[in-house]
């Protein structure tokens, strides 16, 4: 058990006014068995009315509705939680098992499942590990190759990706495996944006591990949202009226 | 036929073209795209009228009813508790790789726990009299305008076949629209949600909205603040909506949490839904019951939730997941018809007597290789139903859309959309695929 202090802001910058702006924010940590919230507090700027709901997946959501002009929306999360990676989460959903749109494999990553399964048995730890071991040596940690929108088939014939990349593509593999295993959006230390890791279900709890890195998640991790794929647990999506052509976002994140 | 009355036929059919012209100046249109062209059609009305008698619609709507109501109780349990997985009932792979299942709606209850307000159920009536249920559409049915229209032009045209034969009246359709909707309404207005006029159904929108006190709106005119759903006036002001009767599918609902590319739909539609501060009729996610798929399953549903024995029949459907039934559809491909569980409107059916000897053995490796992707059904013989063409009697398919509308009760509305084809060789009757309409008198006795 550990007690971490987080803080997570956004800020989104319009090259001109925007209008009648909807959005829908992810960030605000959800009170588990692994991670107990003592306090968050989340500011957002213009100020604008909000409403909190729990979505499908567990998660989080805060809607809002900016009906004036503007040229910006800043929003901020900082809190203090208690991380205890040696409890378990139960919160299954049988959903977890099945491909989803972002981990849908092609011929090429069917392919790199069934040259690597022989060397992945064992438990569902051991073959969850292995994966992840086999999936470090083929794909290359490097930004810029791809973006939010990537799919693992992707990133996985592209041969680079960040840890959206590797958590797709390590949740395609276990899926095939027949092991259900969901996404994580959260917060690391040692990273300066949102990281993203993966949980597989042993068949009676989920176990984290983070692929990007190749090691199994402990106390230093704090969960924003999860889901099937990053569809499901975006940090912020919008629908916004205006004449902007650009969005500038600037991200930071702190978790000590 | 010797039930309905021989004057009628003098009026009416003397009267046909008549009709089909006020039809036409009345705007009875469909729309549909053919090679990224869209096209508005006339839907051809035909003036001899389906007569169900009373007897016999007694047993149509015991049976309706029973079904809708357990398909209800599935939808309340797949998006919950999923008891009749964990029951074994239905194996765990037909409900999440159904296209129609969204997760993103578990856990949601909608008001009163009603998932499907509106029904439309196929059926035909097969050469014995027996009716069989072809499939079940509980995500956006159209088609009960039709006949409401055409009876009201045909009122005018013979007024004397409903003065002198018992005829349910079936004018009360938009009551019981209202009723439905009013019992799903979380508080405000009612509204009804169109793509706009170059969908295939806007002229139904159009119709109802008018019929059923609602506002007809497109998705740009509403918003969500405070997770309430607003309908954005003229004046600049805004009108709470209550309850919404979207004639648009699940994904375009809400950009926030669907189909994040689309443009149209209300941004954060679906929290205000999941807060329950608006109803919306059909529940998303209720493709999940009328998947193709799920079908097999219905009788079996029936039993579970229900306790009861299935009113009426499924037609004679085999699952090529299952091995048995595998083995069957391969042995007798050729006089079956197999169905796509991913297309509608008629589209992906094939009488596999339509096929060479080639075509055969291609699509039984198609199906080897995607067992999960279709159903096979035996080819029902079913009542051919007069029709005129061009001033002459001929016999043609034809299969019955009841409106089946679950309120505080489901009830079945005495009518019904009767489809024909106007292919004599043709047993597929979709509006999309050139067929005509009817109207469907429920005798009173």
């Amino acid at each position: 058990m550990k007690r971490v202090s987080f803080y997570y802001s956004t800020k989104l910058t319009f090259d001109d006014y925007v209008h009648n702006h909807s959005f829908a924010l992810r960030i605000i940590p959800p009170d588990t068995e692994t991670q107990k919230i003592l306090s968050c507090d989340l500011n957002i700027t213009p100020y604008v009315s909000v409403q909190q709901t729990v979505d499908a997946f567990g998660n989080n959501v805060t809607a809002g509705y900016l009906k004036g002009d503007h040229r910006f929306l800043d929003f901020e999360i900082k809190g203090t939680a208690e991380a205890d990676s040696s409890k378990h989460r139960t919160d299954y959903m049988p959903c977890y098992l099945y491909q989803s749109r972002y981990t849908q494999p092609d011929d090429k990553l069917t392919a790199f499942y069934s040259g690597i399964k022989q060397g992945c048995t064992g438990t569902v730890k051991d073959r969850a590990e292995g994966f992840c071991d086999m999936l470090s040596e083929r794909l290359i940690y490097e930004k810029g190759f791809t973006d939010t929108e990537t799919t693992a088939e992707e990133a996985f014939s592209v041969g680079r990706g960040v840890c959206q990349d590797f958590s797709h593509i390590l949740i395609s593999l276990l899926r095939m495996d027949g092991i259900a295993a969901r996404y994580i959006a959260g917060l690391a230390f040692c990273d300066g944006e949102t990281h993203s890791w993966v949980e597989y279900w042993t068949g009676d709890h989920w176990e984290g591990i983070d692929p990007a890195n190749n090691c199994p998640v402990n106390d230093d991790y704090i969960v924003l949202s999860q889901g099937r794929d990053f569809r499901d647990c975006a940090v912020d999506r919008g629908v916004m009226f205006g004449r902007h052509t650009k969005q500038l976002q600037l991200v930071r994140s702190v978790l000590t | 036929m010797e039930l309905t009355n021989k004057e009628y036929y003098m009026h009416a059919v003397g009267n046909a073209d008549e009709i089909n012209e006020l039809l036409r100046r009345y705007g009875v249109k469909f729309g549909i795209y053919k090679n990224g062209v869209f096209n508005e059609q006339f839907f051809p009305f035909d003036p001899i009228p389906r007569v169900i008698t009373a007897e016999d619609f007694n047993g149509i709507e015991k049976g309706l009813v029973q079904r809708v109501n357990a398909l209800n109780e599935f939808l309340f349990d797949i998006y919950h508790g999923k008891k009749i997985v964990r029951d074994g009932i239905i194996p765990e792979d037909f409900i999440y790789i159904s296209k129609g299942y969204l997760a993103e709606c578990e856990g949601v209850t909608p008001k009163n726990k009603v998932y499907s307000h509106i029904s439309g159920i196929d059926l035909v009536q097969a050469k014995d009299g027996e009716w069989y249920i072809l499939e079940d559409n509980l995500r956006i049915p159209s088609g009960a305008s039709y006949p409401l229209i055409a009876r009201e032009l045909t009122r005018i045209a013979a007024p004397q076949a409903f003065s002198e034969n018992s005829i349910v009246d079936n004018r009360g359709y938009a009551e019981l629209l209202k009723e439905t909707m009013e019992y799903s309404n979380c508080g405000g207005i009612r509204a009804i949600l169109t793509p706009g006029r170059y969908n295939a159904a806007y002229f139904e929108h159009s119709y109802l909205a008018e019929h059923t006190g609602s506002v007809l709106v497109q998705s740009d005119e509403l918003f969500v603040e405070d997770n309430i759903l607003y309908h954005r006036t003229y004046s600049g002001g805004k009108t709470r909506i209550g309850v919404l009767y979207r004639r648009i599918s699940d994904e375009y609902l809400d950009p926030l949490t669907f189909c994040h590319e689309s443009l149209i739909g209300i941004p954060n539609l679906m929290e205000a839904y999941r807060s329950g501060n608006v109803g919306i009729v059909n529940a998303p996610g209720n493709g999940v019951a009328d998947d193709k798929g799920i079908y097999y399953f219905v009788p079996k549903m029936i039993k579970y939730y229900l306790g009861e024995e299935p009113i009426l029949k499924n037609a004679p459907t085999y699952l090529p997941f299952y091995e048995e039934d595998m083995k069957y559809v391969m042995d007798n491909l050729d006089r079956l018809v197999i169905k796509d569980v991913a297309e509608a409107g008629g589209y992906g059916v094939v009488f596999g007597s339509d096929l060479t000897k080639e075509k055969l053995e291609q699509f039984r490796r198609t199906i080897t290789a995607e067992p999960r992707r279709f159903i096979a059904q035996e080819v029902i013989d079913f009542l051919d139903l007069p029709i005129l063409d061009n001033g002459e009697t001929v016999m043609r398919k034809a299969d019955l859309r009841a409106f089946v509308l679950t309120g505080e009760k489901t009830k079945v509305w005495a009518s019904g959309l009767t489809r024909f084809s106007r292919n004599p060789d043709s047993f597929v009757v979709n509006s999309s695929q050139g067929g005509g309409f009817k109207d469907t008198w429920v005798l009173s006795r």
